[in-house]
């Protein structure tokens, strides 16, 4: 190598910005220490890098190379670049080391700083210098979640001929995606793309699929984990169900029905939608009254169904199994309304979140696709009135839509949930299509149409006559016995006021209510949002600090059925390129500083 | 009309005060949920977005700051949390120092330091100048307080008083003047037909005696304090102006000393209210203070303090060199209120409060008759 370089080690840090769980100074005492670096400056947020003053520095230091550190050390990359051009230097020599990039995220975030400014000093790129050890593999792989992207991740797997194993929480596969009724822009039906695929699965040899089921706890190594697997008692042999619906006719208990977004009922003893995977009854043990009551009570589905398959004296039992590979697609919540008291969720009846809007606008939904307002009926067993959907209801005169509920606000979530605008332009024109003569307004703040087809597909609801108003609705009130929405049209510099018959609130997407736990259980980490953290957000999307353990979907991040498709199929390529060529991904954590830091050192010398 | 854009106006801002501008990405949820903000005048948003774009003359010109009375509702409800309220009265922070023509304002409100020395200097002074005067002119005695020899005569002070209220009245009113010319004078698009501002000149009375519009906030309490405070400044100035011969009575004058008390009460109630609330910060309105809220309240509990306590001194113990030299201290910070505060600081939205409804008004029927015209003009003729 020769006369050693002088290396300048600048720590950046952009104002206001969250920063990573990164001791600078700690770091910085270790950029003192590494060969060529000849001065290490921790800069405060304010003044903003000044060019000229840093050629100034750059020259009278003669700097050769110079490393910008920092959470995001690309916002001032231009600056050093600069600085470095007039200062006579090599402005190729401005090298980047970033902390966020590179997942200083976790608790060891001060040391994989560390060893992400080693890398840069070294002028290697740190995923080459810190690339995890190759382990062997075994072939079977678990996939936890069955949305979309789970389902697509299994068979794209077991289409290959490895064995998949498919954890489900609910009683069937299909997740959000089997709730809704078309997807954007292409209006297609979602429950027609889904279901071939779901049945797929069902019957696939290769997959062995677990409903009412959760992982429980994961041991082992990458390339060789344990799972322990709790299958919960569906106390109905959902092989030998033949989904006569027997048994529900006769049940006597309603609870809200999950997969109806809670607008209709369900029994104790259900299925969750009828094209669903198993096709096969199970009992909701939280709601049956001969479980509650000990076996005392109730039985009526135990003396009717014909084939004798209720067995309620099923128990939860746990397996193991071992896999090479896991694949986490747990998918998401909807952020709940009821948070956000000034659009009156809960208290106005016409008031609805997006699931129930898309259980309602469905064709298999509780009014056969018709768009109705909720009517006062009298629940003859509890003698209660009771707000319900009806058929023959009225319909909406005029439906708002108002976008980033919950999302976009730093008092609840301040990421943007990415389909919120896609999914209320599809609600508008499905409301246009049912019925022409309802006006429509579109409350939104910007409208992020961001993929193929979206823009034309906002241009399209213009044409349809959907009155979209730029301005973020500020709440919704009775006024003169009306349900008024209020908010100001940014545009026209105007308060607007519509009364209006239905509010449909768009929801946001939040990390599912387990994945924290899930987190803990298979050691990976999640971000500040609770989404899982990925291992590199723009070159490895789907790989986590774990080796072998990936996610696809929205347990990654907002993301639509496109993508999280995208994400599942890219998932899957990962996990056979380890089975087939035997060799998987070790854990970077398993790294030392110094070991990368002497690989960096070996790689550059080379 | 070319507008000039100044980059640097929310830099400028900062110095009084204004948080996080940037942060505002115009959803209009302050605006619609503002118990104030009405049309014409749509407000936090669009004073937010001038700030933003740094449109200096469009903001010089806006009396929207006025019209907010920071209830606080905006910035609760701001999902960015970029404060609203506050930069609205960051801006009216502002708008008093552009329409103060001396510049002292500016000063003021960019560096409590200088605000503080200020007001050091003139209580310093002022305190010189009536030991001086009472030694030289006065009665020569300490321990005369009212009456007969006594160290400061009445008639010299009243004098003194309303040589400051004019010196006062001539800085405030051409600061209003100015408000007038950046607000509607300047403003070639509007036509006020001179009639009108005698028709709607009621208004200038009833939001000043009243704060009615403060009353539409859902909150009442923070109405009710504010109105009190006014009140209690108003009687108290009404007493000093034109009755202090019966404030300064040997005996006890109920029908002013009535009105004093009451106004005594009035003060020191609502400024420690403020106080406490300024330092507990649960009231969004008084989260955030600007060194200069600090200096007015503590002004104003000094000053309705020591006059309370004069006044006791010599009517409740008879103890009248105590009277005297409290009466003196009294002073000292009577004219730095009055004579920096009230044309320079925060006592000035007293006047621009009132006249920003005053002329919002008549901005308001001479936009809507301007709609009214185009509205006519661009109507089909009649076949």
């Amino acid at each position: 190598m020769g006369v050693p370089k002088k290396i300048g080690v600048y720590f950046c840090q952009k104002e206001a910005a969250l920063p990573m769980p990164v001791d600078w100074d700690a770091v910085a005492e270790y950029a003192r220490g590494l060969p060529g670096v000849a001065h290490v400056e921790v800069r405060s947020p304010r003044p903003a890098p000044d060019p000229e003053v840093l050629a100034h520095e750059i020259k009278k230091r003669d700097l050769k190379v110079v490393v910008v550190a920092g959470d995001s050390p690309g916002h001032f990359k231009p600056a050093f670049t600069r600085a470095v051009a007039l200062a006579g230097g090599e402005p190729t020599e401005v090298r980047l080391a970033s902390f966020r990039q590179h997942g200083a995220g976790a608790d060891d975030g001060t040391e994989r700083a560390k060893a992400v400014v080693a890398c840069a000093v070294h002028g290697v790129p740190f995923g080459l210098a810190a690339s995890p050890r190759p382990t062997a593999v075994n072939p079977a792989t678990l996939v936890i979640g069955g949305g979309v992207a789970g389902i697509q991740a299994a068979l794209e797997i077991a289409d290959a001929g490895q064995k998949v194993y498919l954890v489900e929480k609910t009683g069937t596969i299909g997740g959000h995606m089997a709730m809704f009724d078309k997807t954007f822009p292409t209006l297609d039906c979602a429950a027609c793309i889904l279901t071939p695929k779901m049945v797929a699965v069902g019957q696939h040899e290769k997959i062995d699929l677990m409903t009412y089921a959760e992982v429980q706890d994961v041991a082992g190594e990458p390339g060789a984990y344990r799972v322990k697997v709790l299958k919960k008692a569906r106390f109905v042999d959902p092989d030998a169900c033949v989904a006569c619906h027997a048994c529900m006719e006769v049940c006597p208990v309603a609870v809200p029905s999950e997969f109806d977004g809670g607008i209709t009922t369900r029994k104790a003893i259900y299925m969750p939608f009828p094209q669903a995977v198993p096709n096969a009854y199970l009992v909701d043990a939280a709601a049956c009254t001969y479980i509650l009551s000990g076996g005392k009570k109730c039985g009526a589905c135990l003396r009717k169904c014909a084939k004798e398959l209720i067995h309620f004296d099923d128990r939860d039992e746990v397996v193991e199994i071992e896999v090479g590979s896991i694949v986490v697609a747990t998918g998401y919540d909807v952020f709940d309304a009821r948070r956000i008291e000034r659009y009156g969720y809960g208290v106005h009846p016409n008031v609805l979140t997006a699931l129930e809007f898309e259980r309602l606008t469905n064709a298999s939904g509780p009014t056969g696709g018709a768009i109705v307002m909720k009517t006062l009926r009298r629940n003859k067993r509890t003698k209660q009135d009771e707000w319900v959907f009806d058929a023959e209801g009225p319909r909406p005169g005029s439906v708002a839509i108002v976008h980033c509920v919950g999302s976009r606000d730093k008092k609840y979530n301040p990421y943007c949930s990415r389909v919120c605008c896609m999914y209320s332009l599809k609600f508008a024109h499905l409301v246009k299509e049912k019925l022409p003569d309802a006006v429509c307004y579109e409350f939104y703040i910007d409208m992020r149409a961001f993929g193929k087809g979206y823009e034309e597909f906002f241009e399209r609801i213009r044409l349809e006559e959907v009155f979209v108003v730029r301005g973020r609705s500020a709440k919704v009130v009775e006024k003169d016995g009306r349900m008024t929405i209020k908010g100001e049209d940014i545009l026209k510099d105007r308060l607007v006021e519509f009364p209006v018959d239905m509010v449909l609130l768009s929801v946001g997407l939040e990390p599912a209510c387990a994945s924290d736990r899930l987190a803990g259980i298979l050691g990976i980490d999640r971000d500040e949002d609770g989404w899982f953290r990925e291992t590199d957000y723009n070159i490895d999307p789907t790989g986590t600090e774990r080796g072998g353990i990936h996610v696809a979907g929205v347990c990654q991040g907002p993301k639509d059925i496109p993508d999280a498709v995208a994400q599942a199929s890219a998932v899957a390529a990962r996990v056979l390129k380890s089975v087939v060529s035997g060799r998987g991904q070790g854990s970077r954590a398993s790294l030392t500083v110094e070991e990368i830091e002497s690989r960096a050192r070996a790689l550059a010398g080379a | 009309m070319a507008i000039r854009a100044n980059p640097r106006l929310v830099e400028e801002l900062e110095h009084y005060g204004a948080e996080d501008v940037a942060k505002c990405y115009h959803c209009g949820n302050c605006s619609a949920v503002c118990p104030f903000s009405r049309e014409p005048f749509l407000f936090p948003r669009k004073s937010m977005r001038y700030l933003q774009m740094g449109l200096e003359e469009k903001l010089l010109g806006n009396l929207e700051p006025w019209l907010c009375y920071y209830c606080g509702e905006c910035s609760e409800e701001c999902p960015r949390e970029a404060e609203p309220g506050e930069t609205m009265m960051s801006m009216r922070r502002w708008l008093t120092s552009r329409y103060d023509f001396t510049g002292i304002s500016k000063l003021f409100y960019r560096s409590w330091k200088a605000e503080l020395a200020a007001i050091l200097l003139v209580a310093l002074l002022t305190g010189a100048g009536f030991l001086l005067f009472g030694f030289r002119w006065g009665g020569g005695h300490l321990g005369v307080y009212a009456g007969e020899g006594a160290f400061l005569t009445t008639g010299a002070v009243h004098v003194f008083d309303w040589i400051l209220g004019c010196v006062l009245a001539a800085f405030l009113g051409i600061n209003c003047a100015r408000m007038w010319w950046f607000s509607i004078g300047k403003d070639r698009t509007l036509r006020i037909p001179p009639l009108a501002y005698l028709r709607q000149a009621f208004l200038l009375p009833v939001h000043f005696f009243t704060q009615k519009r403060y009353a539409e906030c859902g909150k009442k309490r923070p109405w009710a304090i504010h109105l009190a405070l006014m009140l209690s400044y108003t009687t108290m100035l009404v007493l000093i102006m034109f009755f202090l011969h019966a404030m300064h009575s040997e005996r006890t004058v109920w029908a002013a000393h009535g009105f004093g008390y009451l106004a005594t009460i009035g003060l020191l109630g609502t400024s420690i209210y403020a106080l406490r609330g300024r330092i507990r910060k649960e009231e969004t309105h008084y989260k955030h203070s600007h060194e200069t809220d600090w200096i007015f309240l503590i002004l104003l509990v000094f000053v309705a303090g020591t006059g309370i306590l004069q006044n006791v001194l010599y009517r409740v113990f008879h103890l009248d060199v105590a009277a005297n030299v409290v009466y003196v201290v009294h002073m000292m910070g009577v004219v730095p209120m009055l004579g920096l505060e009230v044309p320079f600081s925060k006592w000035a939205h007293l006047a621009y409060r009132p006249l920003a409804m005053y002329f919002s008004e008549l901005q308001a029927e001479a936009i809507r008759e301007r709609e009214r015209a185009v509205a006519a003009a661009g109507a089909p003729l009649p076949a």
